[in-house]
């Protein structure tokens, strides 16, 4: 069945911000890497959508210390501190990195960085890309290619990691997919492996990442056998867009309703004002978005209405301000953010939980290194606005780097074949030969369950959660694995769109049950994660991480002390 | 006529490298709410027929460049691209780049001629 066979000493898989920088630092510490991306590099992938901010302490006022103590602070004391502490060291160096890679960065007139300052930020720290996310995957994708020991391939889907032997013990030593051009299954032999696959918050009916975000990286992890940390730990964002359809997943800030920007609102069908000033952080404000919703002061379509048209900066600065794609982008399909009420809803936006590293990004598999966002947790039980960009940064390079320390000391190790034969059998049995006839109906199951996890895992698992909802969630997830067991596809050789659904769906399973245990575990309180049967935030218990691996064919949920790995660190 | 007008008729392009035979436009008809993005279209067009094969991911800002496509003879960003209700369109692959399968190109390969 295997029809093609690679070999590179670094794999990385995801082609977004964080695997290219990744590679990159792998590349330049002599690796020869392989990117591998499910769609074509800087056309697919979540950090496009990126608007462009990123944390770094270069205020004269600032320090890493403070952006450190920001960091723990903002997310509730979740945040593994030794990660925390990288992220704050290292982001200054990741942006002058970017720009050395060619991103550019909006400067004063002084020639300093223009610095803005976001809720929870104890000084201006932010920092603009040009060109937002695009600017930045634009630039590392240019310093990729120009790069002669790094080769992208575009339009490949991996659908498992690939275990190897190295004296008796199993240690990740490579990756199998489809070169979805040719459709060939291809088995990636690595020394190591960099999970840099993003999030997984496609699962949720709203929220405002590219259909890419399914998640498939934490699942191959998952079933390899590696921990993952508070998997209930997702990020919503406050304002995505619900209605009209054709811009449903786009956002608007939140930030800018901040008295010091825009000083505008979210308000409610009749007109009142939802938050107060000053704005609060993210998740306390969707609490109250999302208490307004349940008592029935939502709009048409199920949303509020960001408003800042009536700014008391005035219509200059207002236009000003959004003079940027994604607000241009808007009025092309004829809602004009300046003047417009945008129905708006929580949404999901970031996976801070996620496959559990240390500080070299090693995760609890020898051989398998994770960058965020699939790497959890360095935020907590919430992220400060310009995190998640510099974590791929400084993490994707760090990975990229020990990646690369790893390859070096550990050569290709024998293939287990047991592991080989497990993942050429989960492409082998979804592909049917019996060509055409209930193709409509086939997609139609797939489509219709797909749905329902969706819905399911929004309603379940979104701004508020409980027992009954949870344990529901995780019944259903189950049921709807069970159901796709024998869902198969045509064999369609190249760009088998039908065959990724159908694998992506059965990651998406698996991710819905691991965050449901999560959530169900954490009987307290803590950031993004509420629960309405239990509303306070329990220090005495719960100042800790829930942590899952598979064990046999389940997921055991369990509990770990913020700061701990359970796996060796090889490196210290 | 309501009906009529909620409705969007598709002729879409459908190629299969593997199968030798010529290109040829199918028929589809997508029921609409009301205006969509011809990127939200072809969406639609796999969900009905996940034979149909199109690229689905989107920037959001109308930058990317991954919704590339054809539409009635002009080439243009499929996300910033809206068809009514009632209107007929042909979406065909964007002209610039060699075509993987039905209106996927490959943004690395230019297409000849």
């Amino acid at each position: 069945m295997i029809q093609k066979r690679w070999k590179t000493d670094v794999l990385v898989i995801g082609g977004g911000g964080a695997g290219l920088r990744a590679a990159l630092a792998a590349a330049e510490a002599g690796s020869g890497v392989v990117i591998v991306n499910k769609g074509p590099v800087s056309r697919s992938g979540i950090t496009l959508t990126a608007a462009g901010g990123m944390q770094a302490p270069f205020h004269k006022d600032d320090s890493i210390e403070q952006y450190f103590q920001d960091t723990i602070r903002c997310g509730y004391g979740l945040g593994d501190p030794q990660l925390a502490r990288i992220l704050a060291a290292g982001a200054c160096e990741a942006v002058l990195d970017l720009e050395r890679y060619g991103a550019r960065f909006v400067r004063n007139e002084d020639g300093e960085f223009a610095l803005g300052q976001f809720p929870g930020q104890s000084r201006p720290r932010n920092l603009f890309v040009k060109g937002g996310g695009i600017g930045i995957v634009s630039a590392l994708a240019k310093a990729c290619k120009a790069h002669e020991s790094i080769r992208i391939i575009d339009d490949f889907f991996v659908t498992g990691l690939i275990k190897g032997i190295s004296a008796g013990k199993s240690i990740i030593a490579g990756a199998m997919g489809l070169d979805l051009r040719s459709g060939e299954l291809t088995l990636i032999r690595a020394s190591s492996v960099v999970l840099a696959t993003g999030g997984c918050q496609w699962l949720w009916e709203v929220n405002d990442c590219p259909t890419d975000a399914t998640g498939e990286g934490l699942a191959y992890a998952y079933r390899a056998g590696a921990n993952l940390i508070d998997m209930e730990m997702v990020l919503f964002y406050p304002s995505v867009i619900v209605w009209p359809p054709s811009v449903k997943g786009a956002f608007v800030h939140y930030e800018f309703l901040a008295e010091s920007i825009l000083d505008g609102n979210v308000y409610d069908k009749n007109g009142q004002p939802v938050l107060p000033k000053p704005l609060p952080v993210r998740d306390q404000a969707m609490r109250m978005m999302d208490k307004a919703l349940c008592e029935g002061r939502g709009g048409a379509h199920g949303g509020l209405l960001w408003y800042v048209g009536d700014s008391p900066k005035g219509s200059g600065a207002v236009q000003k301000k959004l003079n940027i794609a994604q607000y241009n982008s808007l009025k092309l399909h004829g809602v004009d953010p300046t003047t417009a009420k945008i129905e708006v809803a929580p949404g999901a936006h970031y996976l801070m939980g996620g496959i559990h590293i240390n500080e070299e990004c090693q995760t609890t598999l020898e051989g398998l290194f994770a960058t965020p966002e699939c790497a959890g947790n360095f935020d907590g039980a919430n992220r400060l606005a310009g995190n998640g960009i510099a974590a791929t940064q400084v993490f994707g390079a760090r990975a990229g780097r020990y990646a690369h320390r790893w390859a070096t000391d550990n050569l290709m190790v024998k293939l287990d074949p047991a592991s080989v034969e497990e993942e050429e059998t989960r492409v082998a049995r979804r592909l049917t030969t019996h060509s055409g006839a209930g193709t409509d109906d086939m997609s139609a199951v797939v489509n219709t369950l797909r749905d329902r996890l969706r819905a399911m895992v929004q309603r379940y698992t979104g701004v508020s959660r409980n027992r009954s909802g949870l344990k529901l969630l995780s019944q259903v997830a189950h049921d709807i694995r069970q159901e796709l067991a024998y869902q198969q596809v045509p064999d369609q050789k190249v760009y088998n769109q039908a065959l990724v659904d159908l694998l992506q769906l059965e990651s998406m399973c698996d991710i819905a049950m691991l965050v449901a245990g999560s959530a169900r575990l954490r009987t307290e309180s803590r950031g993004h994660h509420f629960r309405s049967d239990f509303p306070l935030q329990d220090d005495a218990n719960w100042l800790q991480h829930t942590c899952v691996k598979q064990v046999g064919e389940k997921p055991e949920f369990g509990r770990e002390p913020i700061g701990y790995f359970d796996g060796l660190s090889r490196f210290n | 006529m309501a009906e009529k007008a909620s409705v969007i008729s598709i002729q879409a392009f459908r190629y299969d490298p593997d199968r030798q035979n010529e290109s040829y436009l199918q028929s589809y008809e997508v029921a609409v709410a009301g205006p969509l993005s011809a990127m939200a279209l072809l969406a639609k067009i796999h969900e009905m027929d996940s034979s149909f094969a199109c690229r689905t991911s989107t920037c959001f800002k109308g930058q990317c460049g991954s919704c590339l496509i054809r539409v009635n003879g002009q080439d243009v960003l499929g996300c910033v691209t809206l068809v009514r209700p009632g209107e007929s369109v042909v979406l065909e692959p964007h002209s610039g780049y060699q075509v993987i399968r039905d209106v996927v190109v490959d943004f690395s390969q230019p297409r000849e001629g």
